[in-house]
Formats: C-alpha cells, structure tokens, sequence
C-alpha cells in the first residue's frame, strides 16, 4: 500500500505557539502535501489562530486551555468522526522535522503496528544529552512501561505519533494525562501493538516547555498512577469485552 | 497511640484509598485531585505504623497533649468531605471539557479552500 493511498490527518496541538506555528504548518504541507492538516489551537492567548489565515490548515480551537492530553484526544475525536485511517501527531514548537514523518508512515503502513512512537532513544537505547532529573524520568517510566507490558518504549513522551484508526475509539473512551506512558500502556494492555521508529529532534527555538517547576513533582506521580489505573482499566475493559 | 487506634487508621486509610482510586479510574476524579489523596493517605498510613516517624511526627507537631479522639473523628470526617467537594469540581471540569471538545469539533475553519476530511482517498 502506498502513502497516499490511506486517508491521513496530521494534527498539531498548539498552546501559544505563534512564533513558530506557521513555519512548522508549511514545512507539513511541504512534505506531507497527501495528508489533512489540522492544529488544535488550545484556547492559545497570543496569536497562534491568527498566524495560521492562509495556511491551508484547518483549524479548530478550545476556547480554554484543556491541556496537550485533551488536545490530542480532540484531535482524535475529530479524526474518528472524519473517518481518517490513521492520525499523525506533531509537536507545534518545530522540534519535529516533518520530512522524517514519510518513513514512519512507511513503517506504519508494513502493518506491524497499531500505534507508532516517532523514538529518539530507541536506536542507542541511551537519554544521552538529557538535563539529569529529566532522565531519571525517562527511565522510570520506560521501565515502568516495560514493567506492566513486557515490551519496553524508551521515548514514552515523544510527541510524534502515528495512531492507526483501530485505536481511536479506546483513545476516546478514556482520560489521559499527556498520551504519554499512561496511554502507550493502557493500549498495550489492551492488546494494540505498540513500536517505536528513530527519529532526530530539533532544539526549541521559541517559547518554553509546558512543564512548570511544580509539574516536575506532579508530573511522575500523577502519570505513576494513571500508568497503573490504566492497566486495572484495560484489565476490567477485556473483561467486561469477553 | 493505642494499638486499636493504628488499626482503626489503617483500615480508614485503606477504605479512602480505594475510594479514591476508584473515583479516578471511572474520570469522577481529576487525577490530579486524586494524586494528593493517594500520596497524603498512603505517608500518613506510614507514619502511623512506624513508632519513630509516629513519635517524630508528634514531636514536630509540637503536640504537648493527646489529640483527643473526637478531634480524629473530625479530620477524618473533614478528609472525606474534601473528596466528596473535589469530585463535584472534576464532575464540572469534565462537563466543561466535553462541551469544549465538542464546540471545536463542530466548528472547523478551513483557513484556506482545503475541507476537512478532503485528504487523499483509495
């Protein structure tokens, strides 16, 4: 099967990302000139929105900030709802290089996978360069992932995803905090196969990351518990399946 | 503390803990709400079974009589009440959000003539 011949919606979830929005929308529509773009503006206060008049984008705006989990969700739901094959998720600070999105797609489409993690630590399998704190993070929940699936993801917090159409209605049906290792194991635990293909990332030029000082506590302890919730969850849903 | 009264502790915290955890597990508690619970609830069953971080506890508490029983009945009165007030908010947060997605689903803008769902077919 060829790239084209799937219909594919390429979301960006965008929360006060006008410095950067717009270049990263053309670079999409460069490479992927195949696929439907979409931002999710998440209720942004610069002007995110009005940067995007003439990109071609289609966008659909919270009109409050939800969070990047909800954002994503959103774009989820639209995709469901527009009957799209599979979604790709990109960051909307430039960080992803959309011309690496083709082979993933590829590998996507050698249908191995039900969900694609774009990887920066797959290939070394190493979190070199890492600030330190934000290491021991990484690890902790690859294996925590490991730990409750048996298949270890080393970049659980990738933001460059291919999600296939089969794993929409889950994505809906339940709360993620960051679709970050609560999701990546609550599919798994489903049953949905889960694979992580190389990427490179670019460094931030513009803004700042989402995470405050006070969620670098939160953050871990908030995901620990819904990374084991989702396995209790995903456990009670076969159940209540079979 | 008296033995009953560890017991007693334990077996409230254990009861408030799978409340909670279940509330979060069925989207009626924001997780992040629940994680304070959670985390609280499991330091002080902790402390409530080692006698040094006890006696340390007391003595950072500057305690210098017994807490009264009664007091205890409040508190644990008073924790399941901010469970109880913190799963009314999550239920509202959550009605907002759906309603939120929704109003963006509903209302796309083609920035330019692309329509959504206007992507490449078989």
């Amino acid at each position: 099967m060829t790239l084209v011949a799937r219909r594919t919606l390429v979301a960006i979830p965008a929360y006060n990302e006008a410095a950067t929005i717009r270049a990263v929308v053309e670079r999409v529509r460069a490479h992927l000139p195949d696929c439907d773009l979409l931002v999710v503006n998440d209720g942004s206060l610069d002007g995110t929105a009005t940067v995007l008049h003439g990109t071609g984008a289609t966008v659909i705006a919270h009109l409050c900030n939800l969070g990047y989990g909800r954002a994503i969700q959103t774009a989820v739901l639209y995709a469901e709802r527009a009957g799209y094959d599979r979604l790709v998720t990109l960051d909307a600070d430039g960080q992803h290089d959309p011309a690496q999105v083709g082979a993933l797609l590829a590998e996507f489409d050698s249908g191995r996978w039900d969900l694609l993690v774009g990887s920066r630590y797959v290939v070394g399998r190493q979190y070199t360069g890492v600030p330190f704190g934000r290491r021991i993070g990484m690890r902790l929940f690859s294996s925590l992932v490991g730990l409750m699936t048996g298949h270890r993801i080393y970049d659980t917090t990738s933001g460059l995803k291919v999600i296939g159409r089969q794993t929409f209605t889950p994505l809906t049906k339940w709360q993620f905090i960051d679709f970050h290792a609560e999701a990546l194991v609550y599919l798994m635990r489903l049953g949905y196969r889960i694979g992580e293909y190389p990427i490179t990332v670019a460094d931030r030029r513009h803004g700042t990351t989402m995470y405050s000082a006070l969620s670098h506590v939160k953050y871990p302890l908030k995901t620990a518990l819904m990374v084991v919730l989702g396995v209790v969850e995903a456990n009670l849903a076969r159940r209540r399946a079979s | 503390m008296t033995a009953a009264g560890i017991v007693t502790g334990i077996f409230i915290g254990c009861a408030l803990l799978v409340w909670v955890i279940d509330l979060v597990r069925r989207d009626r508690l924001y997780a992040g709400y629940g994680v304070i619970f959670v985390f609280g609830t499991i330091a002080a069953m902790t402390v409530l079974i080692v006698p040094p971080l006890l006696r340390a506890a007391t003595a950072a508490s500057t305690a210098l009589l017994p807490v009264p029983s009664l007091s205890l009945v409040a508190l644990v009165i008073l924790t399941f009440l901010m469970v109880y007030v913190f799963v009314q908010i999550s239920i509202l947060s959550n009605r907002v959000m759906r309603l939120t997605q929704e109003l963006a689903i509903r209302s796309p803008q083609a920035q330019d003539s692309v329509a959504p769902g206007a992507g490449q077919r078989d």
